[in-house]
């Protein structure tokens, strides 16, 4: 597909994708369905930034004010923590955590996150999930190791592949390219299926996938 | 006017988007526009708008492209970027890292700021012009002399 004139430029494709209106550029785009490609293609995309923290100054404490306050606060606490929650009862969160994390021969410790984009607004590892909705994987696995990762949405009637398996270097919450929408009103596991050499076979769900269940909101 | 976060949060994935189209690595372009935004949350103010961002980013991109050894990474790795190339040919040819990389040694700041301009983000002569804030003619002949690398390049090779 190629453009009828002269391509509308990415920072004007931007521009729109951000909601700006430009007569020429909207004329444009009306015309054209290659530039109407590469903004369908802008507003698919889901970037995955790192938060943008501000380093504030922090006045001295005056710690010793509130430290005797704070000590028995914190003593009562554990004393609650420990008459309340029966010994054992840790599994919970531990499961959970389990449930995300795949060892994977070749390539070792897999877990899985995801990023939603709600309208703009970026979430890290949500578990819930509305119509509209644009979805990302990312996965931790430890470098220098590289991996071949797979996406599967797993659901009552079985397993879907909505992005194609790719070949990534093992880092911190690597992006996995391509964005999903998750429907229905049945909670949804999100799973990575990560495989060293060569893609993971599709098919049957391995004991080794790592997985984030995500419900209707 | 948007706060430095809110500019952040609205502006920075075509920030990432058009780096990357620079680079050709997602992980770059993310690490060069967060580190932008580090360094202007102190001085943020009302004239940080996306195309004032839009020029920060190439500027830096250029100025890793420079570093020799974040140069020698980024060509040495496979093509895995998300972004696609940009659409304006020169002579027929995608402008790419590998060719803005060699450019640097030849061409200034102003020059190699026109060569992403055009053949990166694919502006026209007069967005440049607007873009950079210096007259159509001055594009031109950027322009020009920027062909004229190319072809010393080529010639060279």
């Amino acid at each position: 597909m190629t453009c009828i004139g002269e391509p509308v430029s990415w920072l004007a494709l931007e521009r729109a994708a951000l909601g700006e209106s430009d007569g020429a550029v909207a004329a444009h785009l009306a015309a054209c369905a290659a530039c109407r490609d590469c903004l369908d293609r802008l507003r698919a995309d889901v970037v995955v930034l790192p938060p943008l923290r501000v380093e504030a100054v922090r006045p001295r404490a005056r710690w010793w004010r509130f430290g005797i306050a704070g000590l028995g606060a914190a003593l009562a606490a554990a004393v609650l923590a420990i008459v309340l929650i029966p010994p054992g009862d840790h599994g919970r969160p531990d499961q959970v955590a389990a449930e995300r994390v795949a060892h994977v021969k070749g390539v070792g410790d897999v877990v899985v996150g995801v990023v939603r984009d709600r309208a703009g607004a970026i979430a890290e590892d949500a578990t819930v999930f509305r119509a509209g909705d644009r979805w990302k994987v990312v996965v931790t696995c430890a470098a220098p190791a590289d991996a071949w990762l797979d996406v599967a949405v797993v659901d009552d009637t079985g397993a879907a592949y909505p992005v194609a398996a790719a070949h990534v270097a093992c880092g911190n919450r690597v992006v996995v390219p391509g964005a999903f929408e998750l429907t229905g009103a049945r909670p949804n596991r999100v799973c990575a299926i990560a495989a060293a050499g060569a893609p993971p076979p599709r098919g049957t769900l391995p004991d080794d996938a790592a997985c984030i269940t995500i419900r209707p909101e | 006017m948007l706060d430095a976060q809110a500019a952040y949060r609205s502006f920075g994935p075509a920030l990432v988007r058009k780096a990357e189209r620079v680079l050709r690595s997602r992980d770059d372009a993310t690490d060069i526009v967060h580190a932008l935004f580090v360094d202007l949350l102190p001085k943020w103010n009302a004239d940080m708008d996306l195309p004032y961002l839009y020029r920060a980013v190439t500027n830096r991109c250029l100025n890793a492209l420079r570093d020799r050894a974040t140069r020698a990474r980024l060509l040495a790795r496979d093509g895995t970027a998300v972004a696609p190339a940009g659409r304006v040919k020169l002579d027929d040819a995608v402008v790419g890292t590998a060719l803005i990389a060699q450019l640097a040694d030849s061409l200034d700041d102003a020059h190699l700021e026109v060569l992403v301009c055009r053949f990166v983000d694919d502006m026209t002569q007069d967005e440049i012009a607007a873009h950079l804030k210096v007259s159509r003619k001055t594009v031109g002949k950027r322009l020009d002399r920027i062909r004229d690398a190319v072809v010393a390049l080529r010639g060279a090779a």
